[in-house]
């Protein structure tokens, strides 16, 4: 690693207003180093303008961001970047006209390595993720699952302390999710970072995390282990609506 | 996984987009040189400084995916710094009185003022590039128009310096078809080894991705600085290379219809690829070549036939139209010249 690894990001009092909407209101969140942290949440509550937020490419109203300790609610997104957040976005936005392998590279350039150990690292992450066979592929020609598996990859090829993961298993089928999920667990240890998991799919989401946050209409609304999660009235309530069950949430 | 040590087929692998380029530039000199006319020669000479200019547009306008108008510019900045250091040491004093004595008075030797000439081009794109590399999309583009008009008109009113609008005449005429080439080829490597360096690729993220290149710590403002820098010095090359072929230089020679014509070079042949610069020129070269004979009257038989004047722009407007409704990624559509293994992997058709 060519940066020293940092231990928390977090924020505090986060408020995102769009005019009049609020997307955000004082949301306080602290993603460590070696967890997996769900965040859930309906639609509209607020999950991807909080990555945003945490990521800098969404300035917030009020509150701050902090990366251990220090103060990052100012820098671009890009500087972000270089301080070890990684993150991947919902339609997995991948250079198209780039192979696969520059995806990677790119993203190690961006974190400071040089062409030649950009390429070794790219080809490290897709050995490890089964894409190596794919690395000489344009992006163009890839099939769904593909592109979001290489838009994951691309994250970590960053070398970043936390990789937030925006829906990376949308649109996948049973199968791709599995080994996307053992693809998630082993991340904390084999790359040494922490990781914020938005996601629709409970499965995925109560499979591989140690903790949950639920947000709610910009607000937290619980945080917690995934049992204390799925047993929480209010969380039920919000999310599942009223006629919830007790078999909706559990796996 | 490849072992440290670059095999043969390795290295082939990654020069063959620049040997497909630059072997057939080089059978074209050769064999124009032994059975061409004079005519076709002279075609060829221009052919290959258009490619050194537009392969210089290309490492700006390629790479980072924003048109620029602007790099006759630093052509034409590179061009008379060579006149003022080369050009007719006899009159000088008289028709650019306003030079600085070192310039007025004497010459100076052709390679030094050479580098000089594209160092000072390549200097004026960083200085540009440091104010309108700030800006994105559209408003990058028209920022470079605004700078191709700035130099016009400061050069076509510099009376005492640039003999205005006249054309200086009377600079040595050195370039020769292999010297060209020359040039040709080292643009077509440098702009090669750029593409695929850690720059290069930085670059080309963003043109593919503004947000997801930030997100992985790419800077926009960086590396298309780089990019407008490197292109401007490649120009500048281009154009100390036009104005020592033909040994004159006019500023109108370096406005609109010069820069209109870069450009639809770049992009018949697709701005997406250095093949697609490089085939573009040859293209339109060709093109422009023909309709100009066509124009100038051959006889068949006993007829004397000819098309009228004019055509050849008509067919050039057309024949870009038709490339921007059914192929608007060009003719190379964006990709380097490629064994068909390779091609077939990119696609995805083949693994490992």
């Amino acid at each position: 690693m060519s940066r020293p690894s940092k231990e928390r990001l977090e924020a505090r009092g986060v408020a995102v207003a769009f005019g009049g909407i609020r997307a955000l209101s004082g949301v306080d969140l602290e993603l460590r180093r070696g967890e997996v942290l769900g965040l859930i949440g309906p639609n509209g509550a607020g999950k991807t303008t909080m990555v945003n937020v945490l990521s800098g490419f969404q300035r917030p109203t009020s509150g701050s961001i902090s990366l251990d300790g220090t103060d990052v609610s100012k820098l671009t997104a890009r500087k972000i970047a270089q301080a070890g957040v990684g993150r991947s976005f919902q339609a997995a936005r991948l250079f198209r006209a780039m192979t696969v392998e520059q995806n990677l590279s790119v993203a190690a350039i961006g974190s400071g390595l040089s062409r030649r150990v950009a390429r070794e690292r790219a080809l490290e992450i897709l050995d490890w993720m089964g894409l190596v066979k794919k690395a000489d592929h344009r992006c163009d020609s890839l099939s769904y699952g593909d592109e979001r598996r290489v838009s994951i990859a691309r994250a970590l090829a960053l070398q970043p302390s936390f990789a937030l993961l925006d829906e990376p298993a949308s649109g996948m089928n049973d199968a791709e999710c599995e080994a996307l999920m053992e693809v998630i667990a082993e991340l904390p240890a084999r790359f040494g970072c922490g990781v914020l998991l938005i996601e629709h799919n409970m499965k995925v989401i109560m499979g591989v995390c140690q903790r949950i946050h639920v947000l709610d209409g910009g607000q937290s609304l619980a945080e917690g282990s995934p049992q204390d999660i799925q047993k929480n009235p209010a969380v039920r309530r919000a999310y599942l609506g009223e006629k919830a069950t007790d078999s909706t949430l559990a796996i | 996984m490849k072992s440290d040590t670059m095999s043969f087929a390795t290295i082939g692998r990654f020069w063959f987009p620049v040997l497909a380029l630059v072997i057939p530039l080089a059978i074209i000199v050769v064999v124009t040189g032994q059975f061409g006319g004079l005519s076709i020669q002279r075609t060829v000479v221009e052919m290959l400084i258009s490619i050194v200019i537009v392969v210089g547009l290309y490492v700006f306008v390629g790479n980072s995916g924003i048109i620029s108008f602007g790099h006759a510019t630093f052509m034409a900045i590179a061009a008379y710094a060579s006149a003022w250091q080369t050009c007719c040491e006899m009159l000088k004093p008289i028709t650019m009185s306003g030079l600085p004595p070192f310039l007025r008075d004497q010459s100076i030797p052709l390679l030094p003022s050479a580098v000089v000439s594209v160092l000072l081009a390549g200097g004026a794109a960083f200085l540009t590039g440091l104010v309108i590399m700030r800006l994105t999309g559209l408003a990058a583009s028209i920022s470079t128009l605004a700078v191709l008009f700035i130099l016009n008109v400061v050069y076509s009113n510099w009376d005492s310096v640039t003999m205005g609008s006249a054309s200086i005449v009377g600079l040595p005429t050195y370039v020769t078809a292999w010297l060209a080439l020359g040039c040709a080829v080292f643009a077509i490597v440098i702009a090669y080894l750029y593409q695929t360096s850690a720059f290069g690729l930085a670059i080309r993220a963003t043109r593919e991705d503004e947000v997801a290149a930030a997100a992985s710590g790419i800077s926009l403002y960086w590396s298309r600085l780089i990019a407008f820098t490197l292109s401007g010095f490649m120009v500048g090359l281009g154009g100390v290379l036009q104005a020592h072929y033909l040994g004159t230089v006019s500023i109108n020679s370096f406005f609109l219809s010069f820069t209109f014509l870069a450009l639809a070079m770049l992009i018949v042949g697709g701005m997406g690829s250095l093949a697609g610069a490089v085939v573009g020129v040859v293209v339109i070269t060709a093109m422009v070549d023909i309709f100009r004979r066509l124009e100038g009257g051959i006889s068949i038989g006993a007829e004397q036939w000819s098309l009228p004047a004019g055509t050849q722009e008509l067919i050039i407007a057309a024949f870009m139209l038709l490339i921007l409704v059914f192929r608007k990624d060009g003719i190379m559509a964006g990709r380097e010249m490629t064994l068909p293994e390779q091609e077939q992997r990119e696609k995805g058709l083949i693994n490992g």
